[in-house]
């Protein structure tokens, strides 16, 4: 049973700031609810305000300015999937939002959820590392625009404050000659939470590697950039033993951040050949 | 009028397309009180002291009811009573019911259930089969931790291996699996018209849940009335008590209707699972691909408690050779008490574990002896005329061989894809599974009854206390009874599963209900029909045997004019003229040291020929397609029988390779997975009918078998796909992967 609290369903992020501010920190923002309502029902959550978004017009916008694709926090993974700027500029994160659960989940679930679930497993995340996303975010205090990365601080944790409202995703539209791809396994074909994935972004110079960006998903605490394996790939040609070398990169690096487990044994190879995979599916899909 | 063997429309399909079937939770609700169940967090452990002061203040809370209040014996099960309504002394599972809140709505239940307090002292617990029969191991009931030893002796297994050119030994586990039934448990309970003590819930026996609950209240047999709700599913879950004897008791002290709904979770923590089997296998062969003898150890995992175990046991000993003849044949098979969640009966009684065990051994002896997978299982296969593992001589309707030949035929045509040279990572395999099930409960007596009755009015009624849960047997059974009565379907009004009205069919369980309750209709509609010469001999003053009944008339041998509807003697007499019937399937007693014996009067057989595609570096499978051939003796309804097979697909897909529940972790769906329709795989099923002289029409069962081969024929294609094989269920993402290591290690 889900004990009772008020339902606002504010129209203007004005209102909704508003809204948050005079909760004192005893509210919760609903989106798609496909996480929190989870929350709610097994006792997680007990909000005595719960702040519908899903009405602001501004949040429900998919934008283009200046070289910028902006993405509002409601937007749902089924319009991240099926928008064509979002396609032409950030395939990868469609590709990401087109295999999250089920169409249900999808036409519920939004952008703006998935972040600030701050689940080690959210499929938007790793995607939108890779196209070094900003956050927007809103309060009676004002704007601040976040990097993403900066937003997590482990499992399920965010930096946001209690009154603080996330409106929109930014980022530079991947420019068309960038090549890029998102790998997923899960134990089944839908409706399954990914055991492991892999975005990557990177350009092609002169048969060499420039300016790559890997994250992985699922294997360390929160989705993460794999620097190591970046720096290392830069300016080398696009090779299998690269790859190969990149990939154990990756993997001490998951290792590094996740420590030895028992299921290491199974992550570390895995990793490895998602992250090949990876390459590899970027450079067929657009050569 | 042909009413057996086409498709009429389900007789259940329309009201549920609409929406307007009632489930368990559909119930009425009105004046309800509502029922929520405290339950032990904790897997053994003494209960010193329940504290209910604070939660019997929260308003709204009636009663709060505890072993104490329970009137008659606080033990239930199908075979060995061992299962306490409300844990009394000790708590044994992280599951177990201790005490039963009655509020005025479900959030005053749920709150009061929070505030409860109970004292534990914790026992020593064990978890494994094994320690569970070490001398010291805690006692989790009096008598001991193991349930039932069984074993099946034939011939002389030593010699049998001396004979053997080769011998192959492996040990098999699986794992708890959980019915997954779509509908949660739930019911009502009140005093009907009678003052009875009625229960209205899903369920697959409704006079074996009538039994429980009059021996737990300790009220006569007749002032319990059960009627079975629609019920979304069963699979076995449903054969055990549930719901019924906490709504029971509730109405037994209050006097007033109430309510329960299990959620998800509930579901999962406490009603029964599949039983986690360990199995020894060693099979010999001769250089001709003959078996020579097998010798099989079993050890099951029955939780805390009994339930089906000792079927599951036994059962799973009798089917350990799978379909084929073996002269030498050495089983031990041994049930033993855990501190784990209880297992209990499963879509197949521990034959669907048997059939991955046997499937294996017989692949591995065709490689061994570089025999094709489909020949030996050819030549070794049972026939009319072969003995069985138990000594019994099948004398009709063994299909198996026919259902090797017809996924024989598919595999010869080409059927199955090859793989891309551009995804050299995918590799694909074929793989074979067979089995074969009795039909019916194990060497012992299990009767249906049923009535059918014809009203002056022109109605005709058939009675009968089977239990649809689904599966089609409200359809399949108008129909047996449509033909024989020579009457239209529509005209029939069924009376099914309500203890007040209907008579004990037994469950709907083991595959047995169109074989077992058909037959029991059709001899009901025999006696109808004597009545009703006897009854026309009188109208129309012709001698009894001067008369005949046909296409739902009594007709005269000697003038071809002279004829009276089935319905027009009723109305004639003025009367309901009715008939009776009632047929126990011919078995025998197994010994009780050898198991010997004829255990069943049929068998149904099946082979699947599964095609599956595994990632080599995730170990990720994917099952492309699977032919299905199932022996079923006659299709009586031959969509429905296709319904059952698609759905045992699915099943067996998830059985092998997403499905594990893990007692005190596994919390609902969240975390247990089962295949969603993009994992199922497509499904060719093929329709073998080897009629078995006494089924009704030929038919025998295809419940359970549908599900049987599945699971042994994917784990073959893997092992086909990979070059190595695997002995534990679910062929999960990290085994197959460690498989696929230890195939290049080679
Ligand atoms: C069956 C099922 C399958 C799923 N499968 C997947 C999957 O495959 N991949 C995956 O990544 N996820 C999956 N999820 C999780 C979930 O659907 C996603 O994380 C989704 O994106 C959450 O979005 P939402 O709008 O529903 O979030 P909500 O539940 O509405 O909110 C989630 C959290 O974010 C906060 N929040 C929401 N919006 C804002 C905002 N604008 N500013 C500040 N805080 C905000 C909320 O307060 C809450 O704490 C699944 C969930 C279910 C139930």
């Amino acid at each position: 049973m889900i004990p009772p609290f008020e339902y606002k369903i504010p129209k203007t992020i004005e209102e909704a700031c508003d809204l948050l501010w005079q909760a004192e920190g005893k509210s919760k923002i609903i989106a798609g609810g496909t996480d929190l309502v989870i929350g709610l029902r097994n006792g997680d959550q007990s909000p005595q305000v719960i702040i519908d978004i899903t009405r602001i017009e501004e949040l429900r916008k998919i934008g283009e300015m200046n070289g910028v694709l902006s993405i509002g926090a409601a937007i749902t993974h089924s319009e991240l999937a099926s928008s064509s700027w979002v396609k032409k500029y950030g395939k990868v994160l469609s590709d990401a939002a087109s295999e999250i659960g089920s169409p249900q989940v999808r036409n519920l679930g939004t952008i703006g959820g998935n972040i600030i679930n701050a689940s080690p497993a959210a499929d938007t995340i790793p995607p939108l590392m890779v196209l070094n996303a900003m956050g927007r975010v809103v309060s009676k205090e004002g704007e601040r625009q976040v990097p993403l990365y900066q937003l997590f601080k482990g499992p399920y944790e965010t930096n946001l404050k209690p009154y603080e409202l996330l409106t929109q995703v930014i980022f530079l539209k991947l420019p068309s000659d960038m090549r890029s791809s998102f790998v997923r396994l899960a134990r089944r074909e839908a409706m399954a939470i990914a055991r492991m994935s892999v975005a990557v972004v990177f350009q092609i110079e002169r048969g060499k590697i420039e300016d790559i960006r890997i994250a992985v998903g699922s294997v360390t605490p929160t989705p993460q950039r794999m620097l190591e394996a970046e720096t290392f790939l830069k300016g080398k040609p696009l090779d299998e033993a690269s790859f190969q070398k990149a990939s154990h990169k990756v993997s001490e690096k998951m290792i590094s951040q996740s420590g030895i487990r028992p299921t290491t044994s199974y992550k570390k190879p895995v990793v490895e050949a998602l992250f090949i995979r990876a390459m590899r599916k970027a450079l067929e899909e657009q050569a | 009028m042909r009413q057996v063997g086409i498709e009429v429309p389900k007789v259940d399909v329309l009201e549920k397309a609409l929406g307007e079937a009632k489930y368990g939770a559909d119930l009425p609700t009105g004046e309800l009180l509502f029922l929520k169940v405290l339950r032990s967090p904790k897997p053994h452990a003494k209960i010193v002291r329940i504290e209910m002061d604070e939660a019997l203040r929260v308003p709204g809370v009636e009663k709060i009811f505890i072993a104490k209040d329970i009137p008659g014996k606080n033990l239930v099960g199908t075979i060995t009573k061992d299962q306490p309504i409300l844990a009394s002394d000790r708590v044994r599972y992280i599951g177990d019911p201790v005490a039963l809140v009655v509020a005025n709505g479900e959030e005053f239940a749920e709150q009061a259930t929070k505030k409860l307090r109970v004292i534990y002292e914790d026992l020593p617990a064990v978890f494994q089969p094994e320690e569970a029969l070490q001398p010291y191991a805690p006692l989790i009931h009096d008598k001991g931790n193991l349930l039932l030893e069984f074993h099946v002796i034939k011939g002389d297994s030593p010699r049998g291996f001396k004979e053997a050119d080769v011998i192959v030994e492996e040990t098999y586990t699986t794992t708890w699996v959980d019915h997954a039934y779509l509908e949660p448990d739930a019911g009502i309970s009140y005093l009907d018209e009678q003052g009875r003590i009625t229960v209205v819930c899903p369920t697959q026996n409704v006079h074996y849940d009538q039994k429980e609950v009059a021996s737990v209240l300790s009220l006569p047999l007749d002032q319990v009335r059960i009627i079975q709700s629609v019920t979304g599913g069963g699979f076995g879950g449903r054969l055990d008590i549930t719901v019924q004897c906490l709504l029971a008791l509730a109405v037994f002290h209050l006097k007033r209707p109430v309510k329960i709904i299990y959620s998800r979770e509930e579901v999962f923590q406490i009603t029964s699972k599949r039983h986690p089997l360990k199995i020894r296998y060693k099979s010999g062969a001769k250089r001709d691909g003959t078996l020579s003898a097998v010798e099989v150890d079993i050890l099951g995992d029955t939780g805390a408690y009994a339930s089906y175990g000792s079927t599951v046991a036994i059962r799973s000993a009798v089917h350990a050779t799978g379909p084929y003849q073996v002269p030498n044949v050495k089983v031990r098979s041994r049930m033993v008490y855990t501190n784990n969640s209880w297992s209990g009966a499963m879509r197949g009684f521990g034959v669907p574990q048997m059939a991955f065990a046997h499937e294996s051994q017989m692949d591995l002896l065709a490689q061994a002896l570089n025999m094709d997978p489909i020949e030996i299982r050819l030549k070794n296969c049972l026939r009319v005329g072969s003995e069985t593992a138990t000594g019994q001589t099948l004398m009709a309707s063994v299909g198996i061989g026919e259902t090797l030949n017809k996924v024989k035929e598919w595999r010869e045509r080409g059927f199955f894809s090859k793989n891309n040279p551009k995804r050299p990572f995918i590799k694909k395999g074929i793989g074979i599974g067979s089995m074969w099930y009795g039909v019916g409960n194990t060497g012992i007596a299990n009767p249906s009854t049923a009535q059918v009755e014809v009203d002056p009015n022109g109605e005709i009624r058939l009675f009968t206390g089977v239990a649809d849960i689904g599966q089609g047997s409200d359809t399949i059974l108008l129909q047996i009874a449509s033909e024989t009565i020579g009457v239209s379907l529509k005209d029939f009004r069924l009376i099914r599963a309500d203890t007040a009205i209907t008579t004990d069919a037994g469950a709907t369980s083991a595959s047995r209900q169109t074989y077992i309750s058909g037959n029991a209709i059709l001899n009901a509609i025999k006696n109808l029909k004597e009545v009703a010469i006897g009854e026309a001999s009188q109208l129309l003053s012709i001698d009894e045997k001067d008369l005949f009944y046909e296409e739902g008339k009594v007709k005269s041998r000697t003038c071809l004019t002279t004829s009276i509807p089935i319905k027009e003697i009723a109305k004639r007499c003025g009367r309901v003229i009715r008939g009776e019937g009632y047929f126990d399937p011919e078995t025998t007693r197994l010994d009780p040291e050898t198991g010997q014996g004829a255990p069943y009067a049929t068998y149904a057989f099946a082979t699947h020929l599964a095609e599956v595609e595994v990632d080599l570096e995730t170990g990720k499978v994917r099952v492309n397609r699977m032919v299905a051939s199932h022996d079923v003796g006659k299709a009586i309804h031959p969509k429905n029988v296709m319904g059952q097979i698609m759905g045992g697909v699915a099943m067996g897909t998830g059985f092998a390779l997403m499905e594990e529940f893990i007692p005190g972790k596994t919390t609902s769906f969240v975390n247990y997975l089962i295949p969603t329709s993009k994992d199922v795989p497509e499904v060719i099923p093929i329709v073998v009918e080897e009629k078995e002289p006494t089924g009704p029409f030929g038919a025998k069962g295809v419940g359970e078998p549908a599900l049987i081969p599945s699971a042994p024929a994917i784990l073959n294609a893997i092992a086909d796909a990979i070059g190595e094989r695997i002995y534990h269920l679910p062929a999960n993402l990290e085994r197959v992967l460690e498989a696929i290591h230890k195939s290049k290690q080679r």
